[in-house]
């Protein structure tokens, strides 16, 4: 199949809607890209050609039929969206809103409780709304109250950690890591790319309280959008986090800093100390500073990024752990069909597993669905400096870490068998945890969705850890709070 | 109430089976010496910190001697770290931690008693799609460490509940997942 770029769209489904589910014609056998990644999913393909032949039961033979006929209709739809998506990146308006109108049309066969359905329907959303930008007047998340905005991304940040694992996952192993490297350090500093409700950090509190020899002093630094005027949520959430370490007697001390992007922020603003542990924590953070430009497959491109600059300054701090968590997914290419058709498959797979997550009933909480789909639109709408959403598979982030001079930590026993555990508890056998050269992925049923890794800067200088400095004792802590903005 | 052997009227079934349980307890101790378990709490507590997480609670149904036991945290600490493993040695700096973050009574209703449960159903349901030989009970798929870690995210997140501008609702409990049924399939 032709792959982007030519003049032809690769899928020439016929666009007559009275064609009989049956009657469809052969699909084609390998998926664009997405046959790398999610091949289970549409594995069905090959179930079509072959109906059974003999039913025992008529009953069981016409709820099989449906079922097929929903899995033609979800395969169906998908292949429409898809030659959407081509006809976009041929950059034919005409024949992609044809193709749209009849994505719409078979949305309405697929059950909207199936995981296919609820995709379907974000993607088409952004797909319409990429070709029909809406007019500016009415609000969008661009232009909302940036108050609002935040407060609102807040939420549904926080139902989607509660909706399924990945969070969980990507905290706990994080914490893992920053816990085994700072083994033995009495001053322990941590710079956090994105604090939200710092609802990573009690369980790195508590694990801290208990490690045998005592809790270190630990400082954290907290990094995150501005506050409106007559807020401060950063300190807010630095209050909290020292009330919870005072009562379990870990010396703790917060400090923020307000930045609007991560490349904004500079070394000095985060007053490293001599003789502390640094540790960095970026959890889904380092995706949005990769390449403006899209043809970045040339490394020389590539340097020009923030990304780079900001994997230098982690680099120049000489963290002794710097815990990466990315999604596993290849939403950067330069085609829009290659971008589309994997992320199609990608958040298939999220979705799926959310389902079963919140109990298999299809009662996927709305706001967590609302948190990917934006997500969806922005990687399907946004070009250019518009898109953030550019997340590269973690073959591509080992080469980015290694060339800013940092190198794998492996992750270790202990943290491979926490994730199980703690994935073992969330519903759905097909949640699974592997390990892959040091490195943990949470997947899908074989389809990895997020990767977790450790690093450090290379040729570290060992110093004392013990520190000269005369810290006050016992559970009092301080915090104080440095706002710099761009 | 009748006597001893006699079934206890059916007005109340739980009230009457309550005092009958007193009342047979009370003479188990036979008529020589009067031996009452409500004499020794401590004894009380060291029976009551072998049962499972159901028993107890109903145990602190009973009476209010019992109740009082019952919510001593020793005795939940017990249950708790019969349930989890491997078992570190928990000394007095685990049990200030768990303290200070809510106690272990509190652990086990909101952690570990609905993790256990839904890991119970998960392998059972397992047992039964797979006819597999049911694993050993006590094959420990939970750590004390891991229940540590989300006990106290929920803490946190009840600290917060407080704080917040009433504008939204509370925030999701942390532990609310484990509520959720499991999906077997």
């Amino acid at each position: 199949m032709a792959m982007g770029g030519g003049a032809s769209f690769p899928f020439q489904w016929p666009s007559d809607p009275g064609l009989d589910a049956v009657a469809l014609p052969p699909l084609p056998t390998v998926v664009p890209d997405a046959a790398a990644a999610g091949v289970a999913y549409y594995a069905a393909a090959d179930m079509h050609a072959a109906m059974p032949s003999a039913l025992p039961d008529f009953a069981a033979a016409l709820a099989a039929m449906r079922r097929e006929e929903e899995e033609a209709a979800g395969i169906r739809l998908v292949h429409l969206l898809m030659s959407c998506a081509g006809a976009v990146e041929a950059g034919d308006p005409a024949a992609a809103s044809a193709h749209l109108a009849d994505a719409h049309a078979a949305l309405a066969a697929v059950s909207p409780s199936s995981g296919i359905g609820r995709v379907a329907v974000h993607f088409s959303a952004a797909l319409s709304r990429r070709l029909f930008p809406p007019t500016p007047s009415p609000p969008t998340p661009a232009t909302q109250p940036p108050a609002e905005a935040a407060a609102d991304h807040a939420f549904l940040y926080h139902q989607f950690y509660e909706a399924g694992p990945y969070l969980k996952f990507a905290h706990f192993t994080a914490n893992q890591a920053i816990l085994e490297a700072v083994h033995g350090c009495t001053h322990v500093h941590i710079i956090d790319f994105n604090l939200m409700q710092g609802l990573q950090w009690p369980a790195l509190i508590q694990a801290l309280a208990l490690r045998p020899g005592g809790p270190p002093s630990l400082r954290l630094t907290g990094i995150g959008p501005p506050s409106p005027p007559g807020r401060d949520d950063l300190r807010d959430v630095g209050v909290r986090l020292a009330d919870l370490a005072r009562s379990v007697r870990v010396h703790f001390s917060f400090r923020g800093v307000a930045a609007n992007r991560l490349d904004e922020v500079r070394p000095w603003m985060l007053q490293v100390s001599q003789g502390e542990a640094v540790a960095v924590n970026s959890v889904l953070q380092l995706h949005r500073l990769v390449a403006g430009d899209s043809d970045s497959d040339d490394p020389a491109r590539a340097a020009a990024a923030p990304i780079d600059a900001v994997l230098e300054c982690v680099a120049s701090m000489r963290p002794r752990v710097f815990a990466v968590v990315e999604q596993e997914a290849d939403h950067n290419k330069a085609g829009f069909l290659d971008r589309f058709t994997e992320a199609l498959f990608y958040y298939s797979a999220v979705f799926d597993s959310l389902d079963a997550a919140s109990g298999g009933g299809g009662a996927v909480d709305a706001a967590a669905e609302a948190y990917l789909e934006r997500e969806i639109c922005d990687i399907v709408c946004g070009e250019g400096a518009e898109r953030r959403e550019r997340h590269e598979p973690l073959r591509r982030w080992r080469d980015r870490l290694g060339r800013a001079g940092l190198a794998g930590v492996p992750l270790g026993a202990n943290a491979l068998r926490q994730a199980r555990m703690l994935v073992g508890l969330f519903s759905g056998e097909g949640h699974c945890v592997e390990e892959a050269d040091g490195c943990l992925t949470l997947g899908w049923h074989g389809r990895p969705l997020f990767s977790a890794s450790a690093w450090r800067a290379e040729e570290n200088n060992h110093q004392s850890d013990s520190n000269a400095d005369a810290s006050s004792s016992g559970g009092g802590s301080e915090e104080s709070n440095i706002s710099c903005s761009s | 109430m009748g006597g001893p052997a006699a079934s206890p009227a059916p007005r109340q079934p739980e009230q009457a089976d309550v005092t009958e349980l007193e009342l047979r307890i009370q003479l188990l101790g036979g008529g020589v010496v009067g031996y009452n378990i409500n004499d020794n709490a401590d004894i009380l507590a060291e029976i009551l910190a072998r049962l499972d997480g159901r028993s107890l609670a109903a145990a602190a149904c009973v009476c209010r001697l019992w109740a009082a036991v019952a919510r001593r945290d020793a005795v939940w600490e017990a249950l708790c770290l019969r349930h989890v493993g491997p078992a570190p040695p928990a000394g007095p700096a685990t049990r200030a931690v768990v303290a200070a973050l809510g106690g272990y009574r509190r652990l086990y209703r909101l952690c570990l008693g609905p993790a256990l449960d839904r890991l119970g159903r998960a392998a059972q349901a397992h047992h039964h799609h797979h006819h597999q030989v049911a694993r050993a009970h006590h094959q420990h798929r939970l750590s004390l460490s891991l229940s540590l870690s989300l006990f106290s995210i929920d803490c946190y997140e009840r600290l917060g509940a407080g704080t917040s501008a009433g504008r939204k609702p509370p925030p999701p409990s942390s532990l609310l997942f484990l509520c959720k049924p499991v999906d077997v399939s």
